[in-house]
């Protein structure tokens, strides 16, 4: 662990301006935010990270509550795992969240990790996690999982790195449409979950969302939804006691009279950089009932992108094995 | 202690509890949905005091106001270890990246892992460890059982059951054997004392409630 | 046991000897030995049944101590002044260290000391370099990354099937990567026979390197502060494998080093010795003449500290359709990495007829493996009894018959059929992956041995003070196995009092020799020792008593609930204890070989349900026999055999490390990744002592409980699912695979 210099802003202008006053020399040595820091310890441990700051946010005011009201639900960053797994009004209405937030690691993560933070978790893979090893994400050439041992590694999205997201909540909140209210230098604002997360094709490679450096979380705003009441997360796990997602599915549905499906929506976990959406399947299974036959249908629609690498190919079936029982689950 | 960088003239260790307390009747109250107060961006945000370098910590550790010389780097762990006199060695420092329990200690009386825990982010919190639920004359009921159930082999990992149990007892008194077993996923045992871990938190559950 | 009659031998001296056959077990083959034993030796342990206190169920006496967090680990040492050392690692699996710069990290404040480490050639990534000493851990890691270490990059190979092939990059100077050992049997006998089987298995099958995952990692706190004498707290499973070498290291008499382990968190056959953490420690307080303490972090621990060779076997076996298994061809490699590995020799404890293996080690740019708790055997166990199942299922015979057909020894017929009770042999679906749904469960069995015989090596006093206080002093250490409680009950029992009457000292080699704790040898080595210092005590202590009961011989005197008796006249302990002498009596107990046997037994049975749509595989019941003469205490037993069935469990299921090929690291090397099972991993455990094994002797089986039980699951695997896993750890990805391919699965 690099030394660093630890600051405790009382407010959300204090700690973005604190988080934003200086010019690291590499990426991972800009001043990083601390919540639970459940995660992060782990990062400057293994020295992924190595902030020359780390600046404090459980000071701020207000970001440490969920609010339940007709337009939604909004839950303050700060909130632990554990208050979210245990609040009343979201174990009665979004049974898919507390799914997921119970998926994650251990009782004593949850009680100091928080929502915030496990949206904004870095990779698990361990060649990114070894310090010795300079990987692709950490400013180096090359991503060693693509023809190395990535058994863990992305079935779907990946390229030129093939991580996978390591959040729980992040697939569930995607289902329920959920957003982040982001707070930097220059303001407020809103993304969407579907826009928060990046591709390393796509965005800056040594990042997995659009957070800028100076930027934080505040809240996640889950808007009501008639998908929220039927939602469900069902993740795999090598070793249940402590692991993370081989793959996972988070869905949400609404249904008709009929119980025909008016409404899904699909997440994946586990199987690509991001939380993957996988729309044509959501599209096929609208308007179906959920036969047996129209669940495998969809399982293999959702995996249809899958290009596994050499050791993965086995998280196809996986996969389809948690959607299909994933939609029976919701559809229930 | 260090200040590195200060224009504030508030570093009241009370200002936290005051804070907490405001937030949720005062800010989170004012916007129905939004819990950050945006008015605030228009403040010029003050610059908050930074530690660096060694500073002085003051835990409370199993009721005792305990001091200690700390960076900020150094976890609550290897402060209670290596920094406090005498040493707090019952939470054990096994795999030190939150995966293993051994060094679980009580956070304001919830389990944590004191390797992810920052002294400087502990002060102003109840810190209880292994010691401070009971001594070999007079062990609390999950230390009892433990003995009685042999729950326990090489012991390295026993203080983090313990704990961890000791604390899930209190929150759930009558637990299930599944309930037992989620509630200590996040401690693991080398030894193999896994089935008479559960025994002895089933016993302890009894016991507290005969 | 106060009924016993024993003849007092308290001084030593040239005794006539009598012959006493014992079994032995070599390679997995069991011989009867003769050894010596004195003509005259005093009376054995009795009868099981008959204690008081050993075969009993009593509580350890550490425990309470190790459940509030008071009892002091290694690890828990703090003195006065003492620094933190860490080492610095080879990120290369082979290169030559050109030049090691320490300057800039020399500077950084706290810094106390940099030394290189003894060698300059490193054959594994993870290999130490430096080694640095510094007041605060925090600081130790600071001056390890300011370290410059310039290399010379060597060509490496971390894979087994990349290491076989001619035109791989040589591991070790003077051995090729693939060296032959032994040879056993005769080739064209073996190859003759089997044209006479009905039916032929042939398959290839690997075994993960394991790690020992101590939670407590190596390590030492050496208190050296110049001066005559040193101190050393070592987390160690010899407390006299250490101070010898310690002293050389800090140029003292060996009789001024102390090595002291008054607890330690866990071994498992890893700890032995001043080991590469302790001469580096030891070096470092010798030059900053300061305490220093030097604990291998968790990554450290996976690199340096060894660890279970892996196996790669190829077997083939023919078997006759009436069950006789008529031939067997091994060829089995050991997979030590840049040591020799272990790997017991087929067909392990299996009668197969003609027989003939070839052995190798199979070199790779990989840290030595070590011993790991039953060396060797649960790698053969794995794949013979893997091929024992194919073999059943071919002629399709049941697995439990046909395992019986093919053991000779009896007493695993019996436990055979009792595991088979237990587990509910007679609900298992003959037709493998027969059952409907995508739950489908299955269940496997297997047989494991071990020696578990004792050695001179333990010299135990027992001192009775006029107070009335007891006192048993060795210098043995626990592991956790119950080392100090069986000691006190073995005194309490013997002179009739109760085990909190009894104190202990163990764990300082200053007191009484004990032998290293390995290969489960510690019971059978110290608790004969044990036995001799109480009953000298006792006949000591009688002969002192005698005038106040009548005179009777000592061996007339009985011990008994805290009372001395004869003559009709009783004593209580303490108006017994007044009529010794002002020093008390100290007696000094010896090795006995009649008080101990070798020779053990048991047998796994596992319940599995595999989801064959996840390939995820759920524990379901475990059931483990075993046999190992007299049990000591009955609840630290059964916790070593649960213990046995959990490690077990962890090398079938998830347990592996994993290299990368291309950078030659491990790519595991923490708790996260390398995954021992946790609470929601347990079965329902049965965990059985045998005790139709009416031998009065102790005998380790600590090594004997791990063997059997990943074969049993790796069977059950197969039972439920109808894919046969040839390789462990059995994880989802390979059950998938396998039901995606119908194939048998080797990736190794």
């Amino acid at each position: 662990m690099k030394a660093f210099e630890w600051t405790n802003p009382s407010s959300v202008g204090e700690a973005v301006k604190m988080l934003g006053v200086s010019t690291p020399g590499d990426i991972d040595e800009a001043p990083r935010p601390i919540a639970g820091g459940q995660d992060l310890l782990t990062t400057i441990k293994d020295y992924t990270s190595r902030p020359v700051r780390v600046v404090n946010l459980k000071n701020i005011r207000g970001l440490n509550q969920i609010k339940v009201s007709g337009r939604g639900l909004t839950i303050g960053a700060l909130v632990t795992l554990s208050e979210l797994e245990e609040h009343a009004d979201v174990r009665k209405s979004f049974p898919g969240l507390v799914e997921a937030v119970h998926s994650i690691a251990t009782p004593q993560i949850r009680n100091l990790g928080t929502v915030g933070g496990n949206l904004c978790q870095r990779p698990r893979c361990w060649y990114f996690r070894l310090e010795e090893v300079n990987c692709l994400k950490k400013g180096g050439s090359e991503c060693y999982a693509a023809n190395g041992e990535n058994k863990y590694n992305a079935i779907i999205g990946g390229g030129p790195s093939y991580i996978v997201h390591p959040s729980d909540l992040a697939p569930m909140l995607l289902a329920l449409g959920a957003s982040v209210t982001v707070v930097g230098a220059k303001g407020k604002r809103t993304v969407p979950l579907d826009k928060f997360f990046t591709l390393p094709s796509e965005g800056n490679i040594r990042r997995e969302n659009v957070l800028k450096n100076e930027e934080i979380i505040t809240e996640i705003v889950v808007p009501s939804s008639p998908v929220a009441a039927h939602s469900t997360y069902l993740k795999f796990k090598e070793r249940e006691s402590l692991d993370f997602a081989l793959a996972s599915a988070a869905v949400a549905v609404q249904l008709g009279d009929n119980r025909e499906v008016k409404d899904a929506r699909i997440v994946l976990g586990g199987v690509a950089p991001i939380p993957w959406r996988v729309p044509a399947a959501e599209k096929f299974v609208t308007g179906k009932s959920l036969t047996p036959e129209v669940l495998a249908e969809t399982a293999k629609i959702a995996l249809a992108e899958a290009r596994p690498l050499e050791k993965n190919a086995y998280k196809v079936p996986l996969a389809q094995t948690l959607v299909r029982r994933a939609l029976a689950k919701a559809g229930a | 202690m260090t200040k590195s960088r200060d224009n504030r003239d508030d570093h009241d260790p009370g200002r936290r509890k005051f804070l907490k307390g405001v937030g949720i009747a005062g800010a989170g109250a004012a916007i129905a949905d939004h819990l950050w107060v945006e008015a605030e961006a228009a403040e010029r945000p003050a610059t908050p005091e930074s530690l660096s370098g060694t500073v002085k910590v003051v835990l409370d550790v199993n009721g005792q106001k305990r001091e200690a010389q700390v960076e900020p780097r150094t976890t609550l762990l290897n402060t209670l270890r290596n920094h406090l006199d005498p040493a707090v060695t019952g939470p054990k420092l096994v795999c030190d990246v939150g995966t293993c329990g051994a060094c679980t200690v009580l956070l304001d009386d919830k389990p944590v892992y004191s390797c992810l825990v920052l002294a400087v982010d502990a002060t102003n919190k109840k810190i209880t460890t292994v010691e401070g639920l009971g001594t070999p004359e007079k062990p609390n009921a999950v230390q009892s059982a433990f003995v009685e159930n042999d729950a326990l082999m090489c012991g390295f990992c026993t203080p983090g059951f313990v704990t961890t149990i000791s604390a899930y007892l209190k929150k759930n008194p009558n637990p299930s054997p599944a309930e037992v077993r989620e509630a200590c996923k996040g401690n693991f045992c080398r030894c193999g004392t896994y089935p008479r871990v559960f025994e002895a938190a089933l016993a302890a559950a009894k016991g507290s409630q005969a | 046991m106060q009924q016993q009659q024993p003849q007092a031998q308290p001084s030593p001296s040239p005794k006539p000897k009598k012959k006493v056959r014992v079994p032995k077990v070599v390679n997995g083959v069991e011989q009867m030995v003769e050894i010596e034993v004195d003509a005259d030796a005093g009376p054995g342990w009795g009868p099981n049944d008959k204690h008081k206190l050993l075969n009993q169920r009593y509580t350890r006496v550490d425990g309470p101590l190790k459940a509030t967090g008071v009892a002091k680990y290694t690890y828990d040492q703090r003195l006065p002044g003492m620094l933190y050392a860490r080492v610095l690692r080879s990120p290369h699996a082979h290169a030559r260290v050109t030049k090691l710069d320490t300057d800039d990290a020399s500077k950084i404040p706290g810094v106390k000391a940099i030394i290189p480490a003894p060698l300059t050639e490193v054959r594994f990534a993870g290999a130490p370099v430096a080694a640095v000493a510094a007041t605060t851990p925090e600081i130790a890691g600071d001056a390890l990354r300011a370290i410059k270490v310039t290399y010379e990059v060597l060509p490496h190979v971390v894979h087994a099937h990349h290491a076989i092939r001619p035109d791989a990059p040589k591991v070790l100077a003077d051995e090729n990567n693939l060296a032959e050992k032994a040879k056993n049997g005769d080739a064209q006998k073996a190859e003759a026979a089997f044209a006479t089987a009905d039916a032929i298995v042939e398959g290839e099958y690997f075994t993960a390197r394991i790690h020992h995952v101590c939670l407590e990692t190596h390590g030492m706190v050496v208190d050296y502060r110049g001066g005559d004498t040193a101190t050393i707290y070592a987390s160690t499973q010899g407390t006299f494998t250490i101070h010898e070498d310690a002293a050389k290291e800090l140029g003292l008499p060996i009789n001024a080093v102390t090595t002291t382990v008054e607890h330690m968190g866990g071994g498992f056959g890893s700890k032995f010795g001043l080991g590469l953490e302790g001469l580096l420690a030891c070096r470092l307080s010798k030059q900053t003449q300061s305490p220093v303490k030097l604990m291998f972090t968790r990554y450290d621990e996976f690199v340096m500290a060894g660890n279970r060779s892996g196996s790669w076997q190829k077997l083939k076996a023919g078997v006759k359709n009436d069950g006789t298994i008529v031939a067997l061809q091994a060829r089995q490699y050991r997979l030590g990495g840049v040591g020799q590995g272990s790997q017991a020799g087929q067909p392990f404890i299996y009668r197969m007829g003609d027989t003939y293996r070839e052995v190798y080690a199979l070199h790779t740019n990989e840290d030595s493996s070590i011993a790991m708790r039953a060396p060797g055997f649960p790698q053969a166990s794995f794949a013979v009894e893997t091929l024992v199942d194919e073999l059943a299922y071919k002629i399709k015979m049941d697995p439990v018959e046909f395992r019986k057909k093919n053991l000779r020894d009896e007493v695993y017929h019996r436990q055979l059929e009792r595991g088979a009770r237990e587990i509910g042999w007679s609900r298992r679906n003959p037709v493998a992956g027969g059952n409907t749904g995508p739950l489908k469960r299955g269940m496997g069995c297997a047989v494991g041995t071990w020696g578990g015989g004792g050695n001179n090596q333990c010299k135990v006093d027992v001192t009775i003070s006029r107070d009335g206080s007891v006192l048993v002093a060795v210098g043995t250490q626990d592991l956790g196995t119950g080392t100090r409680t069986y000691t006190r009950a073995i005194v309490a029992e013997e002179l009739g009092l109760g085990i909190k009457d009894v104190k202990e000292r163990i764990g300082n080699s200053k007191l009484g020799a004990a032998n290293p704790s390995g290969g489960s040898t510690t019971a059978p080595s110290l608790s004969p020792s044990v036995k001799d210092a109480a009953i000298k005590a006792r006949m000591l202590m009688a002969e002192r008593v005698a005038p106040l009961l009548g005179n009777p011989k000592p061996e007339e005197v009985l011990f008994a609930d805290a009372t001395v008796s004869a003559n009709s006249r009783t004593l209580s302990w303490q108006q017994a204890v007044a009529a010794l002498p002002a020093a008390g009596i100290t007696s000094h107990g010896e090795w006995r070989a009649d008080l101990q046997a070798r020779g053990i037994h048991g047998v796994c049975f596992a319940e599995v349900e595999v989801d064959v749509e996840t390939g995820h595989v759920k524990p379901i019941k475990m059931v483990h026999i075993q046999d190992g003469g007299l049990p000591l205490n009955r609840l630290t037993m059964e916790s070593q055999i649960n213990g046995g069935m959990i490690q077990s469990l962890g090398m079938a299921l998830w347990e592996g490390r994993v290299m990368d090929a291309q950078l030659g690291m491990m790519l595991n090397p923490g708790m996260g990744d390398y995954k021992v099972p946790g609470s929601l991993e347990m079965p329902e455990m049965v965990p059985l002592i045998d005790d139709e094994d009416k031998r009065e002797a102790v005998i380790g089986i600590a090594e004997g409980c791990i063997i059997p039980a990943l074969g049993a699951l790796a069977n059950a695997v197969f039972n439920a699912t109808g894919v046969r896993v040839r390789e462990t750890p059995i994880t989802p990805d390979k059950i998938l695979m396998g039901l995606m391919n119908s194939t048998v699965l080797s990736r190794q």
